[in-house]
């Protein structure tokens, strides 16, 4: 099913899906970077960042990325794409937020399928929240 | 107010553009992989790997499938998998939680190093912990624990 064998089709389709997955993209990211971007010009942007700060600090973050976890777990990815090309974020930050949401992200979406597939959900989000957050700390000090 | 709009407009124009440059090369170079069977020849490789977890071996293909092309895409040939080659309960939940940790590994991937995100490192670190997770968990779960037994084709 998988080995069809090269042709100029193979190429066709990977661009096809290509152009897919960035148009998928698109449709969050515009909207959740448009968003964003406005929260930045109110003052709901510091009540964030002051109120996750102790919490985002845990991973040397600051507050604001706090919107980036919830996007991607929220929503997913592109979503925490988004937030991530609107806010200011050193490349450390987007390194830490990178591996913390690979290992956490749609939550929503992935738990629905792992639960089809015969797991349980509360299992399911426990190891991927305890992974992340233990990486988020790891790379943290790693860094 | 204007000033505001025309900044999110740039900006995520910006973004979708530098993403497209990124994810279609890469996408077709996956699609390049796949037809030229490199996933049927991976999925052979891990075949003795997935023996570590105790499962049987054919559970490397679902493995690999959901890997590299994610759940979404992935559990429609996991589900078929299970069902073709008998595989157990236990391993097929082994098989989920390796998955949820590390799946659309070069998908994930190439969307964060369009800011400057080193991919291997990425890719590597989550890997490796799926590895290890799945690992864990396949010293807990033990062949032998009756509500395991139950086979997905029932």
């Amino acid at each position: 099913m998988l080995n069809k064998g090269l042709s100029l089709n193979t190429l066709k389709r990977g661009f096809i899906s290509g152009l897919k997955i960035t148009w998928q993209l698109s449709k969050i990211l515009v909207p959740v970077y448009f968003i964003v971007t406005i929260l930045k010009h109110t003052p709901i942007i510091n009540w964030i960042s002051t109120g996750f700060a102790p919490l985002m600090k845990l991973f040397g973050l600051p507050g604001k990325a706090a919107i980036v976890l919830v996007m991607g777990n929220v929503v997913n990815l592109y979503a925490a794409i988004g937030a991530i090309a609107s806010l200011d974020l050193s490349i450390r930050e987007i390194y830490i937020l990178a591996i913390m949401l690979s290992f956490c992200h749609s939550l929503l979406v992935e738990t629905a399928i792992a639960k089809k597939i015969g797991l349980s959900a509360i299992k399911v989000i426990a190891v991927r929240m305890a992974l992340a957050v233990v990486f988020g700390i790891a790379f943290n000090l790693i860094l | 107010m204007l000033s505001i709009l025309t900044e999110a407009a740039v900006g995520s124009f910006n973004s979708v553009k530098q993403i497209a440059f990124i994810v279609i090369p890469i996408m077709v170079v996956m699609e390049i992989l796949k037809d030229i069977g490199i996933i049927d020849k991976i999925a052979r490789l891990f075949s003795p790997i997935v023996k570590i977890y105790g499962m049987k071996k054919e559970v490397g293909f679902p493995l690999v499938v959901g890997i590299v092309l994610g759940l979404s895409y992935g559990a429609g040939i996991i589900m078929q998998a299970a069902e073709d080659y008998k595989i157990s309960r236990r391993d097929l939940y082994l098989l989920t939680y390796f998955l949820s940790t590390a799946h659309a590994i070069f998908e994930d991937t190439a969307v964060f190093m369009v800011f400057g995100v080193n991919g291997p490192v990425l890719l590597i670190t989550r890997f490796t912990a799926a590895a290890i997770f799945t690992y864990i968990a396949s010293r807990w779960m033990k062949s032998d624990t009756p509500f395991l037994e139950y086979e997905v084709t029932n």
